[in-house]
């Protein structure tokens, strides 16, 4: 009676084994990354119905943030600008343009803009910007270089375990107040001594409860 | 009834009635399937949207963010704004400070500088800011029931007013809700100049009528009455409910906790007395309470005048006995009265017939209560309830005398008494024009129907009991294009229209004077103009003030205890709703829902009667009745209420109506369908026989005892003041009342399994409940409902417990339940435990405690195992056994608070001491760089409390008021036993018995 199995199958156990061990590895791994924000929704850049650039904006013509988004301190909304803001400038530059016809359309019609919302919190965290912009927090640690981008795109994850790691350990992401804005400032070389005079000027105690967040 | 309360869409969509409607609520085919789909492509179509539905969720959903094109001035995204408006309700005006969220109204809250709120709150003035988004609304004018237009009925009225003013308005006639309002009166007092044949009735189903008539007998003179509870050491209720129906009961329920909280802090306690044959609010917050029937009022007034009345007076009444009552009783009584003179106070109740209020004021007067408990002012600006202005619209009506009707408001086909028939009186007017909030009884009937913007989206102005003047000012546009009474009346004073602002200010010119717009600014942003109260009239008494009362006496002969088979037959009373009033607020889910204070039934209205009263007749809650009163009768079931008089069947006005919307209609019973116009307070000769059926009842308290625990505890003023410590629990294993200040020291006699929280630093939260003061009047449960966005569940899953109100008011009935049982209320939140049972069974983490000593509830981790709610010894965990927000039309989302996340199916939720405004306040005085101060942060429960019961606040500010509160002696904890270290902690009722009245029954 010739053999059921050929030699060959002898490796069967090992491969077995390394198959077994390594592919569940390799699935949590991949869940791991890819279900996570790292993955889903870093990098998010949906298209804008007007290319406005912040990179024109903030970084060649030097808008401060705070024009545009002037409730970031008193809210916790930092506002996206109503019609009226952009024209307050494009009614005299650039009146032509073609890119800048829904902005015309909409002062002129009264049908509000339709932006496309890039930073996006799930709606049972509530996130104040006016809180953590008058603690020291510049608009850079969660925004990233808005100066350098042509369209604005998501650059950090925003997770749960991500703000978690500064509420632990505010101190190193804080700077003087009077730089929140400022996409260029760096800490200066004694880091220690600027977290030290900060938290004596303004202590702060970020919560790490859930209640600090979800309500 | 329906599953959930939402489900009832569906089976009404399929109506005939609501299929014809102008705008569906959802596009055609959204609700229901296709027709000639198999089950097989059903399920594929399920399939195929799911796994969909999971790919999408890798992805974000697109979220658009929509800016203004010209921001208004001011107006900050994520930040609300806060106006002051006024609601007005009949004669009286409610005060408020009305939240606004970008534009759309979100919660109410009293006004602390308007004299009838003062800050507070009642369930309705809360319930209200639904019914702006009710999706049931009108949303056009109908002309015999088509939709038409606004400009269409202005060009009809134009032809009407035409034909009107050729003969002085001789077929015209206006039927009208009561109101105090100097616009309105003005429009009112300028059409009669126009039309002066015109009839004008005022009616209202919940009458103060005879209360007017009473003092207008007594005095000569038009008045009405301001009570000051806080003024008063003693207070005589005689069938009277100050405390919950009355429309003034938040300043009174306000000065009455005054005098209660006196006691205990060492001041002069009040004492009250209720004499009443139903149980209201007001009887069960009694130190001593008589069970008498309504028609008994009249003796038991005429024996206590008897023994009060000077004799010089001439006009002392006579008869000095009621069948049935102790004269010790009235004697004690008469002698506390006499003892706290200028310092008493006597209320009759609104049902009560004129001449027993009429003696009422005399008494009060002789005993020097005017000016001080009691306060008398002309009525101004007011429109006055009549039954006989009424009777006289509908004959004419008949007659055929009248061409065109004009229904400001109210819903007379409904709540008029059924003698009237008014209805059927409507169908004989030519032209009949109805504005109302919905299509109802009223405006379905009527050739033109307007629809009625809600007080949140008018202009108008009122005058508060006692006469503070205020200005109804709108937070939105009308949502729906509805018109106020003053736009009607405006059209047809002047036959344009014109903009109620304008209107308005017209009238404001002359009571403002010069420099007008920077006081109508500051009246605007106020809410009250400063110094408008009316002066204070002291009248003089008519010679024979109890001239009417002797044959009223008389009348009541004849005290039928409660053989119900007797000749007299049963004694019939009509109550008020404490949720809808007269049935305006039916389509009110929020109110609908809110258990009755005593009885705790939901959704209903059986009629009440006394558990002797019942065994007389057979009858146990729940069974149908069909109930004989004259001509007419009434099928409808039967609920016990401990410590109502026998022989006294009570009915609740405003359910059962057919036409309030997909909430309220046909919920209860219609009650107003055996009232009748001779007496529509009380009368004899109600029969029940029982049917052999039986209707299920949903209340969410179904067991009255505390089963020998001291869940409430309760002392005497007198035992409070010799004993040293707390009032001794009742029960053995009560014990380890928790220390002077509310952080719990670290060492109790209890040994803990887990090991403790420090809670020694930051803020700590903590709350106190006043059990003395508290009324149970369910503000603050309708107030959380508001605030944290608690769905409303329905009628069956309430009859299941599966109600979701985060703060219950407990109600315990102690005593006799068949004589005089009395009643405790007690408020139940989360009780915030420090060692919480609940998060030591929670397998996920779901429920955890902070830092800051809330127990909170992270529904994203909550997979719905209900260990939790399982494990609490409060069971005040609730839980979302259907997803009961998610079909909800979605104008109802307008109401949330978007502070609050709105929880899905499938998740417990419970209170959170309202952390969304801890988190507020917290950031507020971080941006103004101050420390938190006690009082920055105010539950919504806190902030509604008529009575001021609730404390809440650090308990590491050793100055805050919640610590100073858990010093108080009477501080304990509910089931402190257990060792769960609860935050929330109660203060224990106090009575203040008459010494001479015990023993007395």
């Amino acid at each position: 009676m010739p053999q059921i199995f050929p030699p060959s199958w002898n490796k069967l156990p090992i491969v077995a084994a390394i198959a077994g061990s390594l592919g569940p590895m390799l699935a949590v791994a991949g869940v791991w990354y890819y279900f996570s924000p790292w993955y889903t929704d870093v990098g998010y850049r949906p298209v804008q119905p007007v290319p406005y650039s912040h990179q024109l904006h903030v970084g060649e013509l030097g808008l401060d943030c705070r024009y545009c988004h002037a409730s970031v301190e008193i809210s916790d909304v930092a506002n996206v600008p109503p019609t009226q803001t952009c024209m307050n400038c494009h009614q005299t530059v650039m009146r032509d343009s073609e890119l800048l016809a829904p902005i015309r359309d909409s002062a002129q019609s009264g049908r509000p803009m339709r932006w496309i919302r890039v930073h996006d919190l799930p709606d049972y965290a509530y996130f104040a910007h006016r809180a953590h912009v008058t603690a020291g927090i510049g608009c850079v640690t969660c925004h990233g270089r808005i100066d350098e981008m042509e369209t604005v795109t998501q650059m950090t994850p925003l997770s749960m375990s991500w703000c978690l790691d500064c509420h632990r350990n505010p101190g190193p992401h804080r700077r003087p107040v009077a730089e929140v804005t400022n996409m260029r400032w760096t800490p200066p070389r004694d880091v220690q001594a600027l977290t030290a005079q900060l938290d004596r000027e303004r202590p702060v105690n970020p919560p790490t409860d859930c209640s600090g967040c979800h309500r | 009834m329906n599953r959930t309360y939402w489900r009832s869409l569906a089976q009404i969509e399929d109506r005939p009635e609501f299929r014809t409607a102008l705008e569906r609520e959802f596009p055609e085919g959204a609700s229901e399937l296709p027709e000639g789909i198999t089950r097989r492509d059903m399920m594929r179509l399920v399939g195929a949207s799911l796994s969909l539905a999971g790919l999408a969720g890798c992805r974000r959903p697109v979220e658009e963010i929509v800016p203004f094109v010209n921001a208004p001035e001011e107006m900050v995204p994520g930040i609300p704004r806060y106006y002051a408006t006024t609601m007005p309700f009949g004669r009286s005006a409610y005060g408020l400070v009305v939240e606004s969220h970008e534009g759309r109204p979100t919660k109410i809250e009293g006004n602390p500088s308007h004299p009838a709120t003062l800050g507070a709150s009642s369930t309705r003035i809360q319930a209200s800011v639904l019914g702006l988004y009710d999706p049931d609304r009108s949303q056009t004018v109908r002309l015999k029931g088509a939709p038409s237009s606004w400009t269409d009925f202005v060009t009809a009225w134009g032809e009407l007013s035409k034909a009107h003013a050729a003969d002085g308005g001789a077929g015209l006639a206006v039927f009208s809700e009561s109101f105090s309002s100097p616009t309105l009166a003005r429009l009112a007092s300028d059409l009669r100049a126009r039309y002066p044949q015109a009839v004008w009735a005022t009616y209202e189903a919940v009458s103060d009528e005879n209360r007017l008539a009473g003092l207008r007998a007594a005095t000569g003179r038009d008045l009405d009455l301001v009570l000051r509870l806080d003024q008063a050491s003693v207070l005589v209720a005689l069938d009277a409910d100050p405390l919950l129906t009355d429309l003034e009961m938040i300043r009174h329920a306000r000065g009455f906790a005054a005098g209660r909280r006196a006691g205990p802090s060492g001041g002069a306690m009040n004492r009250l007395y209720a004499i009443e044959g139903v149980y209201s609010l007001t009887g069960a917050m009694a130190d001593h309470r008589l069970r008498l029937e309504s028609r008994q009022i009249a003796p038991f007034l005429a024996a206590l005048a008897a023994r009060l009345a000077p004799p010089a007076a001439g006009a002392r009444p006579a008869g000095a006995d009621v069948p049935g009552v102790d004269a010790r009783w009235i004697d004690a009584l008469a002698k506390d009265l006499l003892a706290n003179r200028g310092k008493g106070l006597i209320v009759a109740g609104d049902r009560q017939p004129p001449a027993v209020h009429a003696a009422v004021c005399a008494l009060n007067t002789y005993l020097g209560n005017t000016g001080t408990t009691v306060t008398y002012f002309e009525t101004r600006d007011a429109a006055l309830p009549s039954m006989s202005s009424l009777a006289s619209l509908v004959s004419a009506m008949n007659a055929g005398t009248v061409q065109t009707l004009v229904v400001l408001g109210g819903n007379p086909v409904f709540d008029a008494p059924a003698d009237l028939d008014f209805a059927s009186a409507m169908a004989k007017v030519p032209h009949s024009i109805a504005l109302g909030h919905t299509v109802d009884e009223t405006s379905s009937r009527a050739e033109w129907h307007i629809p009625r913007a809600h007080y949140l989206e008018s202009w108008g102005d009122a005058r508060a009991a006692g006469g503070t003047l205020s200005v109804v000012q709108p937070l939105i546009l009308p949502l729906f294009g509805g018109r106020t009474s003053v736009d009607v009346l405006g059209l047809m004073v002047g036959d344009k229209e014109r903009p109620g602002y304008e209107i308005v200010r017209e009238t404001w010119a002359p009571i403002l004077g010069d420099d007008f717009d920077r006081k109508w600014n500051r009246v605007l942003h106020d809410g009250v103009l400063a110094g408008s109260e009316l002066p204070q009239v002291v009248p003089t008494l008519t010679a024979t003030p109890f001239a009417e009362l002797a044959s009223l006496v008389d009348g009541a002969a004849g005290s039928g205890r409660p053989d119900a088979g007797s000749a007299g037959g049963l004694e019939i009373v009509f109550l008020p709703s404490p949720s809808l009033h007269d049935g305006r607020f039916a389509n009110d889910g929020w109110l609908q829902e809110l258990p009755d204070p005593l009885t705790k039934l939901t959704w209903d209205n059986p009629a009440l009667v006394s558990s002797r009263t019942a065994d007389m007749l057979g009858l146990a809650s729940g069974d149908v009745v069909r109930l004989d009163y004259e001509s007419r009768s009434l099928e409808l079931p039967v609920s016990i209420l401990p410590g109502m008089a026998d022989g006294v069947v009570a009915l609740t006005l405003g359910y059962g109506r057919q036409r309030a919307g997909r909430i309220g209609s046909g919920v209860g019973f219609n009650t107003y369908t055996v009232r009748s116009s001779r007496a529509p307070g009380f009368d004899r000769g109600a029969r029940l026989t029982g049917l052999g059926r039986t209707y299920p009842l949903a209340a969410t308290q179904n067991h009255g005892s505390m089963e020998g625990r001291p869940i409430v505890r309760e002392s005497t003023l007198a035992e409070l003041r010799s004993g040293p410590s707390a009032p001794e629990p009742e029960s053995a294993h009560a014990e380890g009342t928790p220390g002077a200040l509310g952080v719990y020291p670290q060492e109790t006699e209890h040994f803990s399994l887990w090991q403790e929280h420090a809670y020694d630093r930051g803020h700590q939260w903590g709350m106190t409940i006043d059990l003395n003061a508290c009324i149970g009047c369910n503000a603050c449960m309708t107030a959380c409902q508001s605030e944290n966005n608690v769905p409303v569940v329905g009628k069956d899953q309430v009859a299941r417990q599966r109600e979701m109100h985060w703060l219950r008011v407990d109600r315990y009935f102690s005593g006799d339940p068949s004589g005089n049982a009395e009643v405790v209320f007690q408020p139940v939140p989360c009780m915030h435990c420090e060692d919480a049972p609940c998060e030591q069974v929670c397998p996920v983490a779901a429920t955890v405690h902070d830092a800051e000593g809330l127990n909170v509830m992270v529904y994203n981790r909550c997979i719905g195992t209900r260990y939790c709610s399982n494990n609490c010894p409060y069971k005040v965990r609730r839980f979302n056994f259907y997803n009961f927000t998610k079909d909800t039309p979605d104008i109802l989302a307008l109401a949330m608070n978007p502070d609050v996340t709105v929880r899905a199916r499938g998740v417990m939720e419970k209170c959170t001491y309202c952390t969304q405004r801890i988190n507020r306040a917290k950031i507020d005085a971080r941006l103004a760089g101050r420390e938190l101060r006690d009082g920055d942060v105010k539950t919504a429960c806190q902030q509604a409390c008529p009575a001021s019961a609730i404390e809440f606040g650090d308990l590491r500010n050793p100055a805050s008021r919640v610590v100073m509160a858990k010093a108080d002696p009477r501080n304990y904890a509910l089931l402190a036993e257990l060792n769960t270290k609860p935050r929330t902690t109660y203060l224990a009722k106090v009575r203040n018995p008459n010494p001479d009245l015990e023993g007395v029954v």
